[in-house]
This record gives structure tokens, sequence and C-alpha cells, in this order.
């Protein structure tokens, strides 16, 4: 199995801080990839550097055998990488189509003067934009009549699938989820779930994400990564990670490692 | 019912300051855009579905907006006129009176009618209402004898600058204060070439376009340097430009340039300094002939067909790719990255897009009073074109065209007005100390002062805000969202 993305070495520092601490990571094609850790871990500095927001401080980021070093988010996400946040950031005063068509934005070829003469292609270009935007916010469950509404209108579970709808209106072949169920009820995380399941099925696209829920986390990767403190101290099947120690270190504390195995015997889980 | 008579107080109000400020038969008119004014606003509350009613509600508010017109119109030529020395006309108020009624009543009916239509065809009617208004203005003017049309010209060549402000500040969400400059800008680089300053005289249609590429060009590079400021910090730097533009202007009068020591030119009179460039050629038609400084009508409708055209292409890129990409910057320029928007390119092309509408108003402008000067384009016109865009809604042209308006008509016709006849109302009263007062001049920062603070606690969002929601200064926005 390739790797669709691979990092060496990654290494973020803010001044004295190292946030991201000489990461080698990879994910698998077509995988569904999760990178958990402790409040801090250097999770969403990471998303955020492949992503081009950031530029690493050392190593190098590999897309589909294309350095990512030194592009810039819109680069980045042209390449084939979409995203979402972890605080939502929806374009608050559009309508949820008008984000989903935002999204498409680099997969676009409108330019000034065939907007302006409003040439055939740029309509149909327009026109079968928007058919695509309402068939992705069916395709996140965005009940239809909700389409033209403003999405900081929208009820907080619908932002959220929003952002999904919007983020696969980039087109990627890699998907970045920043804790998408954040603030969600057991049954919203659900049918979460089941739609990141049905992305990766229907659409091809290989997910990484990262997530609290060790229930979700457990229950849909096929591999997983934990960071803590910026350096990577873990990496493998689910039920590998769920029993390593220096995990459950990190998580909670030094000297739980034994407890949590007695707890885990009972048939708990390290959360 | 109550609804319909407290909005229709809103035009009622407009045709009762109208009829009373400008007096003569302005009345008539006060009429008209009180009939307007109401005809628009009172279907908005209460739309109507039926025919029947909609007349009925119709003549409600022409009756309320007509009261009020007629009170101005009584007020003002039966009573203050005489007190300021203007003979009473009572043949005269009474063909003003009459004449307000019977427009206010027609224009309220007709666009309360067309309100009930569907969508599409509602949007057909209103456009058609409001541009019987525009094509036959120049002919009530006239034969109303109100001498507006000299001040309705400047306010149009305001309004296509407004809105193309508004593409920056209101779409793109750049606060730019500066934006005079591309006035400036568009106005020179027009004269340079169609005055025998160079002797180049191109014509005035060859003219406006180099003003625009011009403007457009120097939209690209005063933005480049303003890419990586946001909110405050990029309106202090597109301040300075407004500022560096007006005196770079004066002091371009006497320009050498060498090359290592080879003079390439030596005392260059480039724009005229203080004195400015005049004469500026005039446009010429056929059948026209050249356009006549005694003459506005031709005026009139080339700056209302720019701005007819400037209008039909910026809703052409506001509704595309590029418009929903501006949006995107302004709400959140991170994730707009995130989402695949190159933020560089779509800044610049808001700049020189922006400034293409201000370079072709620079050239109209200085056709149409065929000289420039450097003073013609100070910070106040930068302040006066922001306050326009926050009073009718950012984002939003009609709103911007209705602040635009507002704004432009209080300043160049009503305060002078009104400051007329209340100087003649204290010479009447003998009272010696208040004389000097002139209200136009001296209290007329503070009522723009004072508008915009009303604006911002009031209503933040504009008089008619974009969607229906709010969107405020992109300096507000932009601390609430600082991370």
């Amino acid at each position: 199995m390739t790797n669709i993305l691979e990092t060496r070495g990654l290494t973020k520092r803010f001044g004295g801080l190292t946030a991201v601490d000489s990461v080698d990571f990879s994910v698998a094609t077509g995988s569904i990839t999760s990178l958990i850790g402790p409040n801090g871990a250097g999770k969403t500095t990471f998303f955020n550097t492949v992503t081009g927001l950031y530029t690493p401080t050392s190593g190098t980021i590999a897309f589909a055998g294309r350095s990512l070093v030194g592009l810039k988010p819109h680069e980045v996400t042209a390449a084939g990488i979409g995203r979402t946040f972890q605080n939502i950031r929806l374009f608050g005063n559009m309508t949820a189509v008008e984000n989903v068509m935002v999204g498409m934005h680099s997969r676009m070829h409108a330019n000034v003067l065939g907007i302006l003469a409003h040439s055939a292609r740029v309509q149909h270009e327009e026109a079968t934009a928007r058919a695509k935007a309402h068939a992705l916010l069916d395709a996140v469950g965005l009940p239809a009549q909700r389409a033209d509404d403003l999405s900081k209108n929208l009820p907080y579970g619908d932002q959220r699938r929003l952002e999904i709808a919007r983020a696969l209106a980039t087109d990627p072949e890699l998907l970045l989820l920043d804790e998408p169920t954040a603030g969600m009820n057991p049954q919203e995380t659900a049918e979460l779930t089941q739609l990141i399941r049905r992305i990766r099925d229907e659409r091809a696209i290989t997910i990484l994400l990262i997530e609290h829920d060790m229930k979700l986390v457990m229950e849909i990767s096929e591999s997983i990564t934990v960071l803590d403190r910026g350096a990577k101290i873990a990496a493998g099947l689910p039920h590998e990670i769920r029993s390593n120690e220096q995990v459950i270190e990190a998580y909670l504390g030094r000297g739980a490692a034994s407890m949590a195995h007695a707890h885990a015997r009972n048939g708990g889980e390290p959360t | 019912m109550q609804t319909r008579i407290r909005k229709s107080m809103i035009g009622a109000a407009f045709g009762f300051a109208i009829a009373l400020i400008s007096g003569g038969f302005a009345g008539i008119l006060a009429g008209l855009v009180a009939g307007l004014i109401n005809g628009y606003v009172v279907p908005e509350a209460e739309p109507l579905a039926d025919k029947r009613r909609a007349i009925v509600q119709g003549l409600t508010v022409a009756l309320v907006g007509s009261v009020l017109t007629i009170l101005g119109i009584v007020l003002r030529n039966v009573v203050i006129d005489p007190i300021i020395g203007v003979p009473l006309n009572l043949i005269g108020v009474a063909i003003a009176a009459v004449g307000a009624v019977l427009l206010c009543v027609l224009v309220s009916v007709v666009m309360c009618v067309v309100r009930t239509e569907p969508p599409a065809r509602e949007r057909i009617g209103m456009a058609i209402v409001v541009g019987i208004i525009l094509v036959t203005y120049p002919w009530l003017d006239q034969f109303l004898n109100l001498r507006f049309m000299n001040e309705v010209i400047p306010v149009l060549v305001f309004l296509l600058m407004a809105l193309g402000l508004n593409i920056v500040v209101g779409y793109a969400g750049l606060l730019d204060l500066g934006y005079a400059a591309f006035f400036a800008i568009g106005a020179y680089a027009a004269a340079m070439v169609s005055s025998p300053h160079f002797g180049l005289s191109l014509s005035f249609w060859l003219a406006i376009w180099v003003a625009a590429a011009v403007a457009a060009i120097f939209g690209l590079i005063l933005g480049s340097p303003t890419l990586p400021l946001r909110g405050d910090y990029l309106a202090i730097v597109t301040l300075g430009f407004g500022e560096i533009v007006p005196i770079a202007i004066k002091n371009l009068d006497n320009v050498s340039l060498s090359l290592w020591n080879y003079p390439l030119f030596v005392d260059v009179d480039l724009t005229g300094g203080t004195k400015g460039i005049n004469p500026i050629n005039r446009p010429w038609l056929p059948i026209i002939g050249e356009f006549s400084p005694s003459n506005p009508i031709p005026w009139y409708f080339l700056i209302l067909g720019i701005m007819l055209i400037s209008i039909f292409f910026i809703s052409r890129l506001r509704n595309s790719r590029l418009g929903r990409a501006w949006t995107a910057l302004r709400e959140d320029e991170l994730a707009a990255g995130a989402m695949g928007i190159n933020t560089v390119n779509v800044k610049l092309l808001a700049f020189a897009i922006g400034a293409t509408f201000s370079g072709l108003a620079g050239a109209f402008y200085g056709a149409y009073i065929s000289a420039i000067f450097p003073e013609s384009f100070r910070f106040d016109v930068s302040v006066m074109l922001l306050c326009m865009v926050i009073l009718g809604g950012l984002g939003n042209m009609s709103g911007v065209i209705l602040g635009g308006i507002i704004i432009q008509f209080a300043d160049r016709l009503f305060l002078p007005q009104m400051s007329t006849v209340v100087q003649k109302l204290i010479v009447a009263s003998g009272n010696e100390s208040l004389r000097d007062i002139n209200f136009a001049s001296d209290f007329r920062l503070l009522l723009f002062g004072l508008t915009l603070v009303l604006m911002m606690v009031l209503r933040p969002q504009g008089l008619v805000p974009s969607n229906g929601s709010a969107r405020v200064l992109p300096v507000a926005a932009g601390e609430a969202r600082h991370d």
C-alpha cells in the first residue's frame, strides 16, 4: 500500500516552543487515519503545517509524491488536500450553498473578462457548480431548505456538516478533519461517523482525523498516530494504541499506566 | 394599517423637508420623492398580492406623504418666504400643492401595484418606474425651474465612486481610506492625454479608457504593499496613500530625471502643479456636437449611462467566482486561503477593479468641469465616500446608492439652501450677532460626524443591509476575529 501523505522529521518551532518535533508520519492511501494526543500536543499545528498555514522549520512533507514545503494554503488545496477547522470557520454572512461554492474556487476557471462578458462557459460553469454544491449539501445531510440560509444562522451540527461539504467541494484526495464531532451529542456523533466512513468508501477520499472522542477513533480508524508535546510517541493499529503504555501515560500521567492496565483488564477503556 | 402609516412617515418626512428647504416648485419634486419612497418602503413591510388592496395601500401612503409635503410647501411658501422677502404667490403655491399631490398619488399607487407582481416582473416594473423618472428628470428640472441639474451631475460622479469603493470595502472587506487618490489619478491621466497640456488632445472617448486603465494599474501598485495588512493597519496605510497622491500631483510640475548623469528629461511639467490642467477636452458626439458647459442634459445622460453600465458589470462580478472569493476573504481570510483562494490575487483584483470605477469617474469629472486641481481630491473626498458606503449599507449596491444620494444631496443642495434660508431669517429677525453663522460650511463636517456616529451606534449594518444580515466595518470585524 502506498502512502498519500508522508512527513519526515517535520518540525515547527515558535520561538523557543517546539510545537511539532521531528515527526515522521504517514497516511496510507484510502485509509482512515487518526491523529490523537492530549490537549496542546501539537495536532492542530501539525495540520496547519501540512496545509501551508505555517512554514515548517525543518523536515519534508510529501503529498502524492510531491513536496508541499513552501506552498501557500491555496496551492496545497489545489494539490488535493481539503480541511475543516477545529473552531468552525465558515463564511458566516454567506449562504450554505455559497460556502460550498467558495470551496470549488480552485476547480473553477472563470476570469474577470469571462465574468464581465458572461460567456457561455462561465454560465455553464456557474450552473454546474451550483448543482454540485446542492448535491454536496445533500450528501452531508444538510436539509435542502437550509441551503439558502446564511451559514451563521445554521444550527451547530449543520455548521459542522457544512464545513465538511465545503472541504469536499475542493475536490480533495485527502481530507483533514480537525475534531469534527467536537460539541456534538452521541447521536450526532454516530451520524457523523457514518458520514466519514461513507465519504471514504463512496468517494475514495483518504481521511486524516484529529479527534478526542476515543470511542469514535477506535471504531473508525485503521491506523492511529499519537502525538505528545509535539513528538510522535506511538503509531499503529487501534488495539495496539489502546494498550500502549506511553500513550496511557501521556493521557493520564506517569504511574497511571499500571492502574489503567488493571482497569483495562476489567473491560474499561483508557480515555 | 398602523405599520402602513408609520412607514409612510419616512417618505413623508423627506417630502416635507425637501418642500420646506428648497421652496418654489421644488414642492412638486418633494411629492414625487415622498411617493417613490413610500411606494417602496410600505409594500416591503406589508406585502400584498391583491391589486385592489394594493391601490388602497398606495392611496393611503400617498395621503400621508402629500399631507406632510403640502404642509412643507405651505410653511415655506406662505409663512417663511414673505419673512425673507420673497413675494407671496398664491397661484404658485396652489400649483405646487396640486402637482405634489398628483405625482405623489401616481407614483405611490403605481409602485404599490407593481410590488404585487411576481418577483421577476416586479423587478422589471420597478426598473421602468425608476427609469422613467431618471429619463424625464432633466426636463422636469427645467420645467419646474429647479436648477438642480448642476448638482445632480457631481452627485452621480460620487455615486459611481462609492460603487467602486464598495467593491474594496464592502465586498472584499479592505478598509481603504485613500480611495480619492484613484479619482485623482484617473482625472489626471485623462487630463494629460486629452488636453493641450502635452499636445496629445485625444478624444474624451479614448481618454476615459486610459483613465480607467491607469487607475487600475495604480490600484495594483498601491495595493501590493498593503497585502499583508488587515483592518486598522490597512486603513492607516491607505490613508497615507490618499495624502501622498495629491501632494505628489501638486509637486510634479517641475520634474527632471537623469540616468547616470545622462538627463532623460529636464523641467517637465507633468501635472501643472497647483494650477492644475486646464482646459480639458469635452466629449463630442454626432448630432449633439461638443458637450457644452451651459447645457447639462448630455452630461447627465453620459454619467447616468456610465453608472448604469457600471452597476450592471459590478453585479455580474458580485455573483461570480470572483465575487464569492471577495466575500470569503472579508469573512475569514485564513479559511478563504484554505479553501483554495489565492488571497493575494483576489485582493489585488479588488483594488484594481475598485480603482477602475474611480478612474472612470475622474475622467468624466475632469471633462465636465474642463479643469482639474490637486485641491479637488483631498482627504474629505475619501471620507465622504466612506460615509456614503456606510450609511447605505456595506456590500449592498442599492444601499450604497441610497446612502450616497442622501449624503450627496444633503451636502450639495439642501445644506446650502437651508443655510441661505436660515441666514435670511436671522437677518429678518434683526439679530445681528448670529449674522455670520453659515450653516453649510460651519456645520457640514459636524453633521457628517454625527451621522456616522449615530449610524454606528444605532444601525451598524446600514440603511439597507445586504442579505438582511449585519455587516459591519472591517476594523470592527477584524478586532472581533483577531487570532
